[in-house]
C-alpha cells in the first residue's frame, strides 16, 4: 500500500502518458471483484480503512452477502514498472517510471450490463478476466464486444488456473491446450469485431497481453515475466525469449537448442512453455499439497523466495498461498501488463475521438479530445449518477476528456437530449466541486486535467442518468451510450398507505437515476412502473427503492413483460380516413419492416439525424430499399427514434408539405400507443399513397389532420395482419452432461428452444444455448435449479423480439389475444381491441 | 398579355367537397308520448303556473336533444295553456273590476283614473308570452344556455331533461326533470338482495329523472323492516358531500361519517358524480333502469388510475390552455383568475381558449398546448367520453391543483372533485405551497447549490425522462401562506433580468413558449419555405439587386407617368 497525499495525486494526473484508465470485465463469477482485491492490496493509493477486506470494491451490503457486484466503482492505483528499463517497451515514448491506474470494476451478471457499458465509456483498456476451467461465455463474449465497439483495447488474464491444478489435477500439456483453447475463443470474438482504427488487438501470450494466475491465491504470470526472468540465464534477448516460451516451441536439452519440432530422435520433447513457465508452478503445488516438507526449503531456495519466520510453520493452502504470492504476485504481473499494454489516454483518445464526439470532427472541442489536451475546451462526460450519503443528491462520474474541470468552472451541461443552437436540454452551471472516487471514499480535488475519471458534486440535478459538460459553446454532445440489454421486465408497485405516496414519487426519481438501465414512469393506466433488464436487476431496484430511495413499505405486482405492436402483412387494402370536417382524406397503406432494418435503428445505425442522402443509401444497398422511397422517409417514431417509419409515397399531391408536420404529430402519437393494446408499435413501416386536401388552409390544419392521420394508420395496421412481439431472452446455461435431460423439459414446457449445443473441450460440462420468451422467464432459473438438482447455471439476456405465436391477437380465443385482453383490461380500457371500421371511412 | 379566362380557385370546387354519406345516427323518431304522457313528464301545469307567477313574458324553452321531437308539442301546450290562463284572469278582473265601478259614486272621475291605470297594468299583466325553443346547446344539455337565451332577450329559462343544477349567473330557471318511470317492484327486489341487513345504512339516490321515486322507494322499504335508510333530496349545491343532494344528519357534523353509508343509486350515474362520490361512501351500488345489464360500468379505480396517470405529466408540461366550456355555471370568471393566477405562480404559460362545443379537432388545432384544464359544469368536466381521444391529457381544475402540489405533498387518495366552487373556497392554500419542499429540505449546508442560470428540468413521470424548461415563465413565487390574498397575483418584477441570445420567443415583451414551440417544431414556415431564395451577391456579401428607379405616382385611375 503506498501511501499518498491527494497533491502527489494530483501531480500524476498532470502527464496523460502515465495514466491508464481500464475497467475489469469479465462473465459473473469469474472473479474480476477477487482480482482487483489482490491489486488494492498492493497498489492502493489512498489509505482506506478497511483495505484490503475481501471484495474492497463491493461497496454494497447486499453485494458483499451475494458476493454478486452489482455496481462498478472505481479506485486508483499507482504502478510502476520493477525494471526502469522496461519504459522502453511501452509503444509511446514514456519518462517517468510513475503511473496512475484508474481501475474500475463492473459486475458480471448480465442483468448489470449497463454498469459495464457507463464503466467502459469512461476507460480506455479492459481487463478482460477468464475462467479457466469455464472458458469464454456469453457474458464474455458481449462485454468484449461492447469494449470493442468503444474502440477499448482488451487485455486478458486468464484466471483460477489454481482450480485446474487442485481439482482437475490437469497435467501440464492439458493445461496449456486449455489455455491455447481460452485465448483462441477470445481472439475468435475480438476478430469478430475487428475496427480498423484500433488495429489489430488480438491477445497473444507472448506479447505479453496475456496473464495466468489466481485471483484468490493473489498470484499470476505473465510469459513476459519468464522470458525476462529467463533470458539472463541464457543470454538472450527478452523479446526473443518471450516468443520462444509460447505455443510449438521446444527446448532440446541434449542438443541445448531451440525447435520447432515437437520430437527429437523419437522422443518427445516437453514444451518450452511447460518446461520454463508451468514447471516451477506445479514443483511448488505437488511439494506443498502433498506435504513433502523436507523438499520445500531447497525449492524455495532455487525460486529465491523468502519466508517470514511465522509462515515457514503454514502448510498446505495457506502455504501455497503463501509461496505463490512470493513467487509471482498477482499486483505485478498486472500492473506490468496494464502499464505496458494498454494505452494511455493520450494514446486512446486520437482513435476514440470519431466514436465518442456527436459533432464534425475538425471544431475545437474534436481536436480537444483527440489531443487529450487540458487547456482545451472541457468536454467531460458524465456515464452514470453514484448515490451519496445525502439521500437524494448524487455524484455524477465520468471522465475529462479535454480541458480541465474544476471546482467553480461554469459549465454548459447538455442533456442527451441536446441539439446545437437548440435550448432544450441545455443548462448553465457551476460545477460545485471536483471529487476523486475511490470505492466508497470520496476526497476533495482542486481540479482535473483531461484523461482522468472524476466526481462532481452539483450537477445531479440536471442529469438524469448521463450527459456531457462543457465550455465551448459550439460543442455538440459526446455520444449517449447505447446499452445492450432492454428494460423488458417491468413490476409496479404501490405503496401500501396513501399517504407515502410523496415518497414513492420522490424514491421512483432517484432510484431511475441512481441506475443507468432502469426505467421509472407511470403508465397510462396509473400504476407506478419499475421496469429492469431481468428479474435479478429488478429485484436488486425494487429492495433499493423499498429500503433506500423511497424507504416505505411497498407492495409490489407480477412482473409483467413489455410487448410491441406490429403487423405481421401488407395492409389488405388502402385504409382511408377522413378528416372530421370530411374535406381531407389521408390513403396509407402498413407494411412491416424487415427485422435488420429495425435492429439497425434500434443500433443507431440508421439514425433519424443522419443526412437523407446517406440514409437512403445504406437502405438501398444493405436493405433493398428503393432509393426514391428512402429519401422520402418522413420521420421515426415513437419518440422520433423508434423502429418505425413513415414513408411518402404520394405524387404531386398539392399542400402536401404544409401537413406534414401535423402527419408527422399523429404518427408520432399513433406509434406511441399502438391500437391493439396501447403498446409501442414497432417494425412497422406506413406508406402514404395519396393525400386530398382542402383547398382553404383553414379547413386542413392541425386539429382536422393530426387525429385523421393517427385513424388512418390505426386502420392500416388493424388491415394488415396486426401481431405482437414478445421479447425472447437468450439463455446460455453451463450443466454437466447428466443434468441435461432437465433442461430440455423445463425449456419446453416454458416455449423455450436450444439452438446450440457444445461440450467444453477438456470438461464434463456442456454449454446450451436457447432462445426463451421473456413472458415464460418468471421463475425460470428456480425451475431449472431443482430439475438439475442445482447443477444448472443460466445466464439470460434480452435478444430480439418475436412475433407472439398462437394466431391473431383480435381473436379472444388465441393465446395472443387473451394477452391483449388481459392487458386492456389492466390498462382500463375496453377489453375488446376496436375494429378497423373504427379507423376506417368509405369514400 | 395573357387573359385569364376565369378567376383564379381559392377555395375548393362545390363538386370536390366530400359529402358523407353516413347518415347521421340519431334518427329523429315520431314523439310516441299520448297528451296524458305528455302533460305528466313535461309537467306542463307546474310550468305554466311558475310563469304566471313570475309573470315573466319571454320564455325560453331549452331542451336537449333527445327531447327535441316533443319539443313543438310542448310549445303548443304551453302557448295554448298560458293563453286560457291569460283569458281566465282577464275574465276575473274584468269582473272584479265592474263591481268596484258600480260601488263607487263620488269619486268616480278619480276612480276612473286608477282603473285605467290598473286596467292598463293588467294589459300588460296579460300581454301575450313569447317561447322560444332552444336547442343545439353549445356546452352542456345538462347546463342552462344562458348565452342562447339572451339572444332572444329570455326573462326565464325553462330547463327540460337532467340537470346538472349548477347555479347559473344571470338568468332565473324552471327546472323540469322529465320524470321517467321505474319497476318499483325491480328495484326493491335488487334492493334486497344487495342489503340483506336491515340494519345497513344506506342512501337512497336517484339520477335527476328519477328523482321523484326516492321517497315512494324509502317508505316501502321502511315498510320491508329497513331502518337505517337515508332518502336524500334534491339541492342546488354541487359542492355538497353527495353533489347536488342533501346528505345525512350525521354527515353534516363530520364528513367521515358518510363513509358508513353506502349508495343505492337508481339508473346509471355520470362519470364524474361516480367519481366523485367513490372516496366519500362505503360503495356504491348502481340499479340500472334500462333492461339489460350487460354494459357494467368501468371499475372507478381504474377510471381514477388513468385520470392520476393523465394529470402525472401537468408538472412537467410548460403551456396550459385553460378551455372554457361554460359559459353559464356561476363563479366561472373567478375559477378562470383563480387557474390563471395558480398557473402564473407555478411558472406555467397558460392560454385561455373558448372553443364552443369540444370536439377532438379543435383542440388538436393547438399543438403547442401540452394540456387543457377545463372550467366547465361539474358534469361535464370529463371530456374523455367525447367520442376518441384528445391528443394532450385534459384535466379538471381539481387535477390541475393535485398535479402543482409538487411531489413532495402530492397525495392521491382517490378522492376527486368535478367542481370547481369548492376550489375556489379554499384558494389561499393552494397559493401557498411552494413547488417542491420536498428538495429544499433534505439539502444540507454542504449541497447548498450555487445559483444557476437555468432552471433544474422536471422529472417527467409519465415517461420517465427529465424535461427541461417545464416553467418557461420563471421561478415558482413562493407566496406567503400568511397574506390570505384570495388569488391575488405577486406584483411583476421590476428588476431587470439580462436574457441570453436566441432565448426563448418573446412576442410585445412578453416571453411566448406557444411562438416559441411554433418557431422550433414547425417545419413548414410558409410558401417557399421549401425552396431557399438565393440572392445574387457581391464581393462584399450584400444582395446585389437592380438599381432604383423613381415609379409611377398617383392613384389608380389615373397615374403620373
Amino acid at each position: 500500500m503506498v501511501q499518498f497525499t491527494v497533491e502527489e495525486l494530483r501531480g500524476l494526473m498532470d502527464n496523460p502518458i502515465n495514466i491508464r484508465n481500464m475497467s475489469v470485465i469479465a462473465h459473473v463469477d469469474h472473479g474480476k471483484s477477487t482480482l482487483t482485491d489482490s491489486l488494492v492490496q498492493r497498489a492502493g493509493i489512498i489509505s482506506a480503512k478497511n483495505a484490503g477486506t475481501a471484495r474492497f470494491t463491493d461497496t454494497r451490503a447486499d453485494e458483499q452477502e451475494r458476493g454478486v457486484t452489482i455496481k462498478s466503482t472505481a479506485i486508483s492505483l499507482y504502478g510502476s514498472l520493477l525494471d526502469e528499463e522496461d519504459l522502453k517497451d511501452i509503444p509511446v515514448k514514456t519518462e517517468k517510471n510513475d503511473f496512475l491506474v484508474n481501475l474500475i470494476d463492473s459486475p458480471g451478471h448480465v442483468d448489470f450490463s449497463s454498469e459495464v457499458t457507463a464503466a467502459l465509456r469512461v476507460t480506455d483498456g479492459a481487463l478482460v478476466v477468464v475462467d479457466t476451467i469455464e472458458g469464454v461465455c456469453v457474458q464474455t463474449e458481449t462485454v468484449l464486444r461492447q469494449a470493442l465497439g468503444e474502440r477499448i483495447k482488451p487485455v486478458v488474464i486468464i484466471n483460477k488456473v489454481d482450480r485446474a491444478l487442485l481439482e482437475l489435477q490437469l497435467s501440464k500439456e492439458d493445461l496449456f491446450q486449455n489455455f491455447s483453447r481460452v485465448i483462441e475463443s477470445v481472439n475468435v470474438v475480438i476478430a469478430t469485431y475487428f475496427d480498423k482504427a484500433l488495429g489489430d488487438v488480438q491477445v497473444v501470450p507472448d506479447k505479453g497481453t496475456v496473464a495466468f494466475g489466481s485471483g484468490l491465491h493473489g498470484w499470476a504470470f505473465t510469459v513476459r515475466q519468464f522470458a525476462t526472468k529467463y533470458s539472463k540465464k541464457f543470454g538472450v534477448d527478452k523479446n526473443k525469449m518471450m516468443t520462444r516460451l509460447w505455443g510449438d516451441s521446444y527446448f532440446n536439452p541434449k542438443t541445448k537448442k531451440w525447435t520447432k519440432e515437437g520430437k527429437h530422435e523419437g522422443k518427445e520433447l516437453e514444451r518450452a512453455f511447460n518446461q520454463f513457465c508451468l514447471d516451477p508452478i506445479f514443483r511448488i503445488f505437488d511439494v506443498v499439497m502433498n506435504f513433502k516438507k523436507d523438499q520445500i526449503p531447497t525449492l524455495l531456495e532455487k525460486l529465491e523466495i523468502k519466508l517470514a519466520a511465522d509462515e515457514k510453520d503454514l502448510e498446505g493452502k495457506a502455504l501455497l498461498k503463501v509461496v505463490m504470492r512470493k513467487f509471482l504476485p498477482a499486483a505485478d504481473a498486472l500492473m506490468e501488463m496494464m502499464i505496458l499494454h494498454l494505452p494511455s489516454p493520450a494514446t486512446a483518445q486520437r482513435y476514440r475521438m470519431e466514436t465518442l464526439y456527436e459533432g464534425p470532427h475538425d471544431d475545437e472541442s474534436a481536436i480537444g479530445i483527440r489531443d487529450c489536451d487540458p487547456k482545451g475546451p472541457l468536454m467531460l462526460y458524465v456515464s452514470k449518477m453514484v448515490p451519496t450519503s445525502d439521500k437524494g443528491r448524487f455524484f455524477a462520474f465520468g471522465r475529462v476528456f479535454s480541458g480541465t474541470a474544476r471546482s467553480g468552472l461554469k459549465v454548459r451541461i447538455q442533456g442527451p437530449n441536446y441539439v446545437p443552437g437548440k435550448k432544450e436540454d441545455l443548462f448553465i452551471k457551476s460545477i460545485q466541486r471536483t471529487i476523486l472516487m475511490m470505492g466508497k471514499y470520496t476526497e476533495p480535488i482542486e481540479d482535473v486535467p483531461a484523461g482522468n475519471i472524476l466526481g462532481l458534486v452539483g450537477v445531479d440535478q440536471f442529469l438524469l442518468k448521463s450527459g456531457t459538460l462543457t465550455t465551448s459553446e459550439t460543442s455538440h454532445n459526446l455520444k449517449v451510450m447505447k446499452f445492450s440489454v432492454s428494460p423488458v421486465v417491468q413490476r409496479s408497485v404501490e405503496v401500501k398507505n396513501a399517504n407515502d405516496l410523496p415518497k414513492l414519487v420522490e424514491g421512483l426519481k432517484r432510484l431511475s437515476k441512481s441506475d443507468p438501465c432502469v426505467l421509472t414512469f407511470i403508465s397510462p393506466s396509473g400504476e407506478h412502473v419499475v421496469a429492469g433488464a431481468g428479474e435479478l436487476h429488478l429485484e436488486i431496484c425494487l429492495k433499493d427503492l423499498e429500503e433506500d430511495h423511497a424507504g416505505i413499505p411497498l407492495k409490489v405486482s407480477d412482473p409483467v413483460v413489455q410487448y410491441r405492436e406490429t403487423v405481421a402483412g401488407e395492409s389488405s387494402m388502402t385504409a382511408l380516413s377522413k378528416s372530421p370536417n370530411k374535406h381531407n382524406r389521408l390513403y396509407v397503406i402498413a407494411a412491416p419492416l424487415s427485422e435488420e432494418v429495425s435492429k439497425d435503428i434500434e443500433s443507431d445505425k440508421i439514425n433519424p439525424r443522419d443526412d437523407i442522402k446517406v440514409r437512403a443509401r445504406i437502405l438501398a444497398d444493405e436493405h433493398g430499399w428503393d432509393v426514391t422511397d428512402a429519401r422520402k422517409i418522413w420521420c421515426f417514431g415513437p419518440d422520433t427514434t423508434g423502429a418505425n417509419l413513415l414513408v411518402d409515397q404520394t405524387k404531386a399531391v398539392q399542400y402536401l408539405n404544409e401537413i406534414k408536420d401535423s402527419v408527422v404529430s399523429g404518427f408520432q402519437w399513433a406509434t406511441k400507443e399502438g391500437p391493439i393494446a396501447e403498446e409501442p408499435m414497432r417494425s412497422c413501416r406506413f406508406n402514404i399513397m395519396d393525400v386530398t386536401l382542402h383547398a382553404d388552409a383553414i379547413h386542413r390544419g392541425g386539429g382536422q389532420i393530426i387525429p385523421t392521420a393517427r385513424r388512418v394508420l390505426f386502420a392500416a395496421t388493424l388491415l394488415a395482419d396486426p401481431a405482437l412481439l414478445e421479447p425472447v431472452y437468450l439463455v446460455e446455461i453451463q450443466v454437466p452432461e447428466q443434468a441435461m435431460g432437465g433442461i430440455y423439459g423445463v425449456l419446453t414446457r416454458r416455449r423455450g428452444h436450444v439452438f446450440e449445443e457444445a461440450q467444453r473441450p477438456g470438461t464434463p460440462l456442456f454449454n446450451v444455448k436457447a432462445y426463451l420468451p421473456v413472458k415464460e422467464s418468471f421463475g425460470f432459473n428456480a425451475d431449472l435449479r431443482s430439475a438439475t438438482s442445482g447443477q444448472a447455471f443460466p445466464q439470460s439476456v434480452f435478444d430480439h423480439w418475436q412475433v407472439l405465436p398462437g394466431g391473431s391477437p383480435l381473436d379472444r380465443t388465441t393465446m395472443p389475444g387473451a394477452v391483449v385482453e388481459e392487458m386492456r383490461k389492466r390498462k382500463g380500457i375496453k377489453t375488446e381491441v376496436p375494429g378497423y371500421e373504427n379507423y376506417y371511412d368509405k369514400l | 398579355m395573357a387573359t385569364t379566362s376565369a378567376p383564379p380557385i381559392l377555395s375548393t370546387p362545390s363538386e370536390h367537397v366530400f359529402h358523407d354519406p353516413t347518415a347521421s345516427t340519431t334518427e329523429l323518431k315520431e314523439s310516441k308520448l299520448s297528451e296524458e304522457e305528455l302533460y305528466i313528464q313535461y309537467e306542463i301545469p307546474r310550468t305554466i303556473r311558475e310563469i304566471r307567477d313570475g309573470r315573466w313574458k319571454r320564455i325560453a324553452l331549452q331542451f336537449p336533444d333527445e327531447m327535441l321531437v316533443d319539443a313543438p308539442r310542448v310549445f303548443e301546450r304551453l302557448r295554448d295553456g298560458l293563453a286560457r290562463e291569460r283569458a281566465e284572469s282577464r275574465r276575473q278582473k274584468a269582473g272584479r273590476n265592474g263591481v268596484e265601478a258600480i260601488g263607487s259614486g263620488v269619486d268616480a272621475v278619480k276612480l276612473e283614473d286608477e282603473t285605467q291605470q290598473s286596467t292598463r297594468e293588467a294589459d300588460s299583466d296579460e300581454a301575450e308570452e313569447k317561447l322560444t325553443i332552444l336547442a343545439d346547446t353549445s356546452y352542456g344539455a345538462c347546463c342552462v344556455d344562458e348565452i342562447a337565451a339572451e339572444h332572444v332577450d329570455a326573462d326565464v329559462v325553462v330547463h327540460y331533461g337532467r340537470s346538472c343544477l349548477s347555479p347559473t349567473a344571470r338568468l332565473p330557471v324552471i327546472y323540469v326533470f322529465t320524470p321517467q318511470p321505474l319497476n318499483m317492484a325491480r328495484a326493491i327486489a335488487d334492493f334486497k338482495a344487495t342489503y340483506p341487513d336491515l340494519d345497513d345504512r344506506v342512501c337512497l339516490m336517484a339520477d335527476i329523472p328519477y328523482h321523484h321515486h326516492v321517497e315512494t322507494l324509502y317508505q316501502k322499504l321502511r315498510g320491508e323492516g329497513y331502518t337505517n335508510l337515508f332518502p336524500t333530496e334534491i339541492q342546488h349545491d354541487p359542492s355538497s358531500l353527495l353533489p347536488n343532494r342533501s346528505i345525512p344528519p350525521s354527515a353534516k357534523e363530520n364528513a367521515e361519517n358518510l363513509k358508513e353509508y353506502s349508495i343505492y343509486h337508481i339508473s346509471t350515474p355520470p362519470t364524474p358524480l361516480l367519481l366523485t362520490l367513490t372516496s366519500r361512501v362505503r360503495n356504491i351500488h348502481i340499479h340500472s333502469t334500462s333492461a339489460d345489464t350487460s354494459e357494467a360500468p368501468r371499475t372507478t379505480i381504474a377510471l381514477l388510475r388513468r385520470r392520476y396517470a393523465a394529470l402525472q405529466s401537468l408538472p412537467s408540461t410548460p403551456t396550459i390552455g385553460i378551455l372554457i366550456n361554460t359559459l353559464s355555471v356561476r363563479s366561472y370568471l373567478s375559477a378562470l383568475t383563480h387557474l390563471q393566477s395558480l398557473l402564473a405562480s407555478h411558472g406555467k404559460k397558460a392560454y385561455t381558449f373558448v372553443v364552443g362545443k369540444v370536439n377532438v379537432a379543435k383542440l388538436a388545432n393547438f399543438s403547442e398546448i401540452g394540456a387543457w384544464v377545463v372550467i366547465s359544469c361539474w358534469e361535464s368536466s370529463l371530456l374523455e367520453g367525447l367520442g376518441g381521444d384528445f391528443m394532450a391529457p385534459v384535466v379538471t381544475p381539481f387535477e390541475l391543483e393535485v398535479a402543482l402540489k409538487g411531489e413532495g405533498s402530492r397525495v392521491w387518495g382517490g378522492e376527486w372533485e368535478a367542481d370547481f366552487g369548492s376550489l375556489l373556497k379554499n384558494d389561499g392554500l393552494v397559493n401557498g405551497s411552494a413547488h417542491n419542499p420536498g428538495e429544499t429540505a433534505s439539502s444540507e449546508a454542504n449541497w447548498a447549490d450555487d445559483p444557476s442560470d437555468d432552471e433544474e428540468p422536471t422529472f417527467d413521470l409519465r415517461t420517465g425522462r427529465y424535461v427541461s424548461r417545464s416553467r418557461p415563465m420563471g421561478k415558482p413565487r413562493a407566496v406567503d401562506p400568511s397574506t390570505t390574498g384570495a388569488a391575488a397575483p405577486a406584483p411583476p418584477s421590476s428588476a431587470l433580468v439580462q436574457r441570453a441570445k436566441g432565448d426563448v420567443a418573446v412576442i410585445n415583451g412578453v416571453l411566448s413558449p406557444g411562438a416559441e414551440f411554433l418557431r422550433e417544431k414547425r417545419t413548414w414556415t410558409g410558401l417557399g419555405s421549401d425552396y431557399e431564395i438565393a440572392y445574387e451577391r457581391d464581393e462584399e456579401g450584400k444582395i446585389r439587386g437592380a438599381a432604383m428607379e423613381v415609379g409611377r405616382s398617383g392613384v389608380a385611375k389615373g397615374y403620373d407617368m
